[in-house]
């Protein structure tokens, strides 16, 4: 982490720069950010480039079944499941990786290319876990902030609403819409919603780690209500909505960057659960959790179709938390105010 | 019967002449081709046949694995393969089916009476002599009046089969209607005195010796409760008690102090000292316990990355049975698009029978099917009638009739929902089944639910399930068994829970020939129906109402330290017959 | 604080009841769940699905179940399963609550310290490379499902390298307290440091955060003028304020955890906790079951945030009690 400076004005304008820009030249001279956010450029490439991947590099189809493919190795064509041969000849094993340009990774349990996959499960991951998460951080902020500062009955009915969604059964209502979706259809105001609808995953996971984020941002904001540069503000007499956006929010958006990819990393994690309830990513659609799911499954025999995603989930969430670091640090009020170290 | 974890009904809903009328043989003789050979337990230690019992291998404790408990530990009310495999050893009737490796464990044999008796009365009344000085593991003595008490009790606690295998005693219907007043007068009158009981029926029943045998109709204490005993045991009268049940953690039986052997066909006595059941596992983590040494046999079959190592570092801990049973994937005849023919015959010429092996788990633990009635089975004759090349068995599918097929149908771009179980083979045999249909011109989405819900809802009609994969295991071997259970009108129970006719098919020309084929084998015997049961298998695989995929083999793996696997057709591996010493 | 005590009292038996509705409407609102068809047993005759279903009482309106339901559960305390008949539910809640709390609790200890150094030792070293090698390996830490690590180090301790390297490590399963504490230890530390794995990199994270910005404060300032060590500073100034955080997520975590939320790695690691009985519930469709570990998990979430909230008037003196 480089060391933050106190800004300094652009030379050639008449007025100093706005904070935004302050920020992002923060950003950029923090090496581990910029590393990070090259990273995970790379990442979302990589997955938007996945057709390209599987036409043209792998020339596999990642979705249809391949149970009796063959591939073609040194010259003889070997089936894709392979039976087992030693002792009484059980089990059938998909092959490993082949580290060459058709199986990289190996061969998942229907007999599909794992590389071509992942990168196509990388955009389902991606999409679900980040607008999960910016969904719950900004709800989560909304909820926190109007419970800590207002207090009272409004704080106390919040809190009991919070109380209630965290200790709510999501695996229940999860299964039950599961079986409920199998014919049917949710409606949701305007939009319809099957069970391979995407906004499903994304809604419940959003929701669902509400609380999770509010009760800290609430922790703080009554802790920043009873600061002296807020009283302040009160005795100077400023509105509420000028408090909240002037002394509360600054205060309190540092912890929420730092939530933001902290539950893309847990919210992709939680779509591999719903998957596995059908809900959200659906056969023979793939995330990196459900692969991760099929892997577990392959886990005594073929390790690395559990591994890479994994990897891959790691990777992507490192970046996210590196760079959030860096956002984080630039836009703290206190640091880049004070000019401390 | 459905599936081994499940239930199993050791008799079928329609009458079946598993022996001749009339006659007292009690073998069910299965046809020439019918019958397995000796291929029962490959590798391992098992003796065939009842050795006599070897006391220098008793003693020990039994360690049994599996990932979950099997229900009430009532014998009259358990409908699960898992309990049944246990009752052997502590429950008994008086019939059994014999209790020994090999073919021979399909025959029965007399267990709590002293013989089988020639019925009379025109094959409608059948007196038992019950052995005397027989005693419950409570102590007390096994008496006539627990014979009668047992009966009643079948209806008092409502049994699953009471209204479909014991419906023919007289005096049932009375029971049926109010069961808390149950006493069978006329049916079940046992004589004190003379120690015999004399079971009285409406009409001759073939298969009624098969019903005295399975557990529902075990003798047990009159004083058992009569209602759903839960998980408090009832005194056995078997080489085994019942010790204490927890279904979160472990069963355990230990050594009934007041067996001694009687007939060592019926009920041979057992090695272990005690039986641990132990659940909450996961099935890896059973496995490696297995290989470990920390347990001695796993219930639930192995996943798929692990029969690899059994096969090769383990294979002499691992025996293979076939297992007369089929997976098929029931297409529902009265919704759309498998209202019309064509689309269900679309899908038999389009499965790749080979991929479903090897999603099973390879050729040597399951073979393709074509036919209703699986190979090795009586009624069963070598026939196929989508498979390219043409021939008697399964070698290709045929992409391109199928999809023309679906064409000529009309019902092509429809969307089809597949629902299975949520477990890894039915997931991995359903996506299969997902890239089949979508390559022949459907919209395909596969469902897996639950494995503890889906079995009941694709029997309901409200559920409108499209297509599903189950499984079959034969109850025992008669062709009505599966062809009238599976498809027959009577099965076949709109809005209901319980309609195992679950591809909802009913065709009157079909059902005219099962019954003339159940006819016939009720006046000359098993064997004369089987030319009769061909036709209508063919008959039902013209009409398609489902795909038959796989008939698979059951795995059953065992610690090394483990001897004396014996392997019954009716019941799957003897669990009081292994040694741990 | 009595009243404030009562008041919450008061809205926890109303989120309890709120919850336990929510989940008997979504019970029923599930087709295929009726349970009548599979407690009857297989290809049962109608009768004989009605008669079951009368005398579970499963042909009576919703409420009146629902009522009849917390009855037992309340008030005769005799409420029994819907798969494992006459097995009495609360029975079965009460032996798994020692294997959760011993999982969970231990867990806790191992993942508070972790994070607590992590969290302190990347403050205290930021600007240098020390800072993100702590983050990247708590992110890694975070995104390893859960599932996914315990099927793994059962792999390693219990199949590939059990013969060798970890030859010590007990079978899987729980070993009560009172066969001895080494017994009880050894099976659990595996699970122990799986679940801790999770929570550390989450909490190493917001940590850091909120002591990053705290060491920026007057206060810091003002101790750092007075001549106090930094690692002083650090400890006894800056930490105690980042607290807050750490403490709302540690309350929701704990409580979530103690009332079953561990599940995936009570299932890996075969210890029957309520984790597992939910779990298990679940996919049984074992409504009294399931109602009874949810209500209990409920009254965990409520209860721990409860207490959360009576320690930020401590941790924070400026704070007032709502």
């Amino acid at each position: 982490m480089s060391t933050s400076t106190t800004s300094t004005p652009s030379t050639s304008a008449t007025r100093s720069a706005g904070p935004w820009l302050n920020a992002w030249r923060h950003v950029r001279r923090d090496k581990a950010a910029m590393a990070a956010l090259f990273v995970l450029v790379l990442v979302i490439l990589v997955c938007i480039a996945a057709p390209f991947y599987a036409s043209s590099i792998a020339h596999t189809d990642a979705f249809t079944s391949n149970v009796n493919g063959t591939y073609v190795v040194d010259g003889q064509t070997k089936p894709v499941l392979e039976a087992s041969t030693e002792g009484l000849g059980l089990g059938v094993n998909p092959i490993g990786p082949t580290w060459t340009s058709q199986f990289f990774l190996g061969a998942d349990n229907q007999g599909r290319d794992v590389m071509a996959r992942m990168l196509y499960g990388g955009r389902n991951s991606l999409m679900i876990g980040f607008v999960s998460a910016v969904i719950c951080c900004v709800l989560a902020g909304f909820v926190g902030i109007v419970a800590g500062y207002f207090g009272r009955a409004v704080d106390a009915v919040l809190s009991r609403a919070l109380d209630v969604m965290w200790a709510f059964p999501v695996y229940l209502l999860a299964i039950c819409l599961s079986v409920v979706l199998i014919n049917s259809s949710v409606t949701i105001g305007p939009v319809t919603l099957n069970s391979g609808s995407i906004i499903l995953p994304i809604l419940i996971i959003g929701i669902v780690y509400v609380p999770y984020v509010a009760r800290p941002i609430r922790g703080q904001v009554l802790s920043l209500r009873e600061r002296e540069f807020v009283q302040a503000a009160v005795g100077a007499g400023a509105p509420d909505s000028r408090l909240l956006r002037r002394e509360i929010l600054p205060n309190v958006l540092p912890t929420l960057i730092v939530f933001l990819p902290l539950m893309t990393a847990i919210n992709m994690l939680t779509e591999s659960a719903l998957s596995f309830l059908s809900i959200g990513v659906q056969p023979p659609d793939a995330s990196w959790g459900t692969i991760i799911n099929d892997g577990v499954g392959l886990l005594y025999t073929r390790p690395m179709v559990a591994i890479a995603p994994g990897i891959m989930l790691a990777v992507t969430a490192v970046a996210l938390n590196l760079l959030g670091d860096g956002v984080r640090d630039a836009l703290d009020p206190k640091a880049r105010l004070r000019g401390a170290v | 019967m459905r599936v081994r974890r499940f239930a199993v009904a050791a008799v079928s809903l329609s009458t079946v002449a598993a022996l001749a009328a009339c006659s007292s043989s009690t073998t069910p003789a299965p046809t020439a081709s019918g019958s397995s050979t000796a291929s029962a337990s490959s590798s391992g230690t098992g003796a065939t046949g009842s050795g006599a019992y070897d006391p220098a291998h008793a003693g020990g404790t039994l360690t049994l694995l599996a990932k979950s408990a099997g229900g009430t530990l009532d014998p009259k009310i358990n409908y699960t393969l898992q309990y049944w495999q246990l009752y052997q050893a502590t429950y008994d009737g008086l019939t059994a089916f014999t209790k020994v490796d090999g073919d021979k464990s399909f025959t029965v044999t007399a267990d709590l009476a002293t013989e089988i008796p020639k019925p009379t009365n025109g094959g409608k009344t059948y007196v038992f002599t019950l052995r005397p000085g027989l005693k419950f593991s409570d102590g007390t003595d096994v008496t006539t009046d627990d014979v009668v008490a047992s009966f009643q009790r079948i209806f008092k606690v409502s049994s699953p089969t009471a209204g479909s295998f014991y419906n023919g005693i007289v005096g049932a219907d009375a029971c049926l209607k109010t069961p808390a007043s149950c006493t069978l007068a006329g049916g079940v009158v046992g004589d004190k005195a003379a120690g015999t009981v004399t079971i009285n029926l409406k009409d001759p029943d073939p298969e009624f010796l098969f019903k005295l045998s399975v557990p529902h109709a075990a003798i047990l204490p009159k004083s058992a409760p009569v209602k759903d005993a839960g998980n408090t045991p009832i005194p056995t009268t078997g080489p085994y008690m019942f010790a204490s049940y927890d279904p979160n953690t472990a069963l355990i039986m230990k050594r009934n102090p007041y067996f001694k052997e009687w007939s060592h066909d019926a009920q041979p006595a057992g090695y272990p000292d005690e039986i641990d059941y132990k659940f909450g596992l996961t099935v890896e983590a059973e496995v490696t316990a297995v290989e470990n040494g920390q347990a001695n046999w796993v219930f639930d079959p192995p996943p798929a990355d692990r029969l690899a190592e059994i096969g090769s570092k383990y294979a002499t801990q691992a025996h293979i049975n076939p297992l007369t049973a089929f997976w098929y994937a029931p297409m529902n005849v009265n919704i759309p698009p498998f209202n019309n023919i064509k689309a269900r015959q679309a899908v038999n010429w389009a499965v790749d029978r080979n991929a479903v092996v090897k999603l099973y788990g390879g050729a040597s633990l399951g073979q393709p099917v074509c036919t209703f009635l699986p190979p090795a089975f009586p009624g069963h004759v070598d026939d196929c009638q989508y498979t390219n090349p043409a021939g008697t068995t399964w070698t290709g599918p045929d992409l391109e009739k199928a999809k023309q097929l679906v064409t000529d149908s009309g019902t092509a771009g429809q969307a089809v929902t597949i629902v299975v179980s949520d477990d890894e083979v039915n997931k991995a045999i359903g996506e299969y089944l997902q890239s089949v249909l979508n390559s022949i011109g459907y919209k395909a989405s596969v469902k897996p639910i639950s494995g503890n819900i889906q079995f009941t809802y694709i029997q309901n009609t409200n559920n409108k399930v499209q297509i599903s994969l189950t499984q079959w295991y034969q109850d025992y071997p008669a062709a009505s068994d599966f062809l009238n259970v599976l498809l027959g009108c009577a099965s076949f129970t709109p809005g209901s829970d319980s309609s195992i006719n679950i591809a909802g098919y009913c065709s009157k020309p079909v059902q005219a020939m099962m019954d003339a084929a159940l006819k016939t084998e009720q006046t000359s015997g098993l064997d004369a129906a089987n030319a009769q049961w061909a036709a209508v298998d063919k008959a039902v695989m013209t009409d398609s109402p489902v795909a038959p995929l796989i008939t698979p083999k059951l795995i059953d793996f065992v610690s090394k330290d483990v001897g004396n696997y014996q392997f019954s057709k009716q019941f799957y591996m003897l669990v009081s017959q292994l040694w741990v010493k | 604080m009595w009243r404030f005590a009562g008041k919450r009292a008061l809205a926890a038996i109303l989120v309890l009841f709120a919850i336990s509705v929510l989940v008997f409407l979504i019970f029923f609102a599930t087709p295929g769940v009726d349970p009548a068809a599979r407690i009857a047993g297989r290809n049962a005759s109608q009768e004989t699905l009605a008669q079951v279903r009368q005398s579970f009482g499963l042909d009576q309106p919703i409420w009146v179940q629902y009522g009849v339901m917390m009855r037992h559960l309340f008030i005769d305390r005799d409420l029994t399963s819907f798969v494992n008949r006459g097995a009495e539910v609360i029975p079965q809640v009460t032996q798994a609550i020692p294997v959760t709390l011993s999982l969970v609790i231990g867990a806790a200890v191992i993942w508070v310290v972790l994070a607590l150094v992590m969290g302190v030792a990347a403050t205290a070293f930021r600007g240098t490379a020390i800072d993100p090698i702590i983050v990247v390996l708590g992110v890694i830490g975070v995104s390893l499902p859960v599932y996914w690590l315990g099927e793994v180090v059962n792999l390693i301790t219990q199949s590939r390298l059990h013969d060798t390297i970890f030859a010590w490590v007990p079978p899987l399963g729980y070993a009560p307290l009172s066969d001895g504490f080494a017994s009880w230890s050894l099976h659990l530390l595996f699970p122990w440091l799986t679940l801790a794995v999770l929570y550390a990199g989450i909490y190493a994270r917001v940590l850091r955060s909120e002591m990053v910005g705290a060491m920026n404060e007057d206060y810091v300032r003002m101790a750092r003028a007075k001549g106090i060590g930094e690692w002083r500073v650090l400890i006894r100034h800056a930490l105690r304020t980042s607290l807050i955080s750490v403490v709302s997520l540690f309350g929701l975590d704990f409580g979530a955890l103690i009332g079953g939320a561990a599940l995936l790695t009570e299932v890996v690691f075969g210890l029957q906790g309520i984790g597992k009985l939910t779990y298990d519930s679940l996919q049984n469709f074992d409504l009294p079951v399931i109602l009874a570990c949810v209500l209990y998990a409920a009254f965990f979430v409520v209860l721990a945030n409860f207490i959360v909230d009576l320690l930020y008037a401590w941790l924070d003196p400026r704070v007032r009690n709502v």
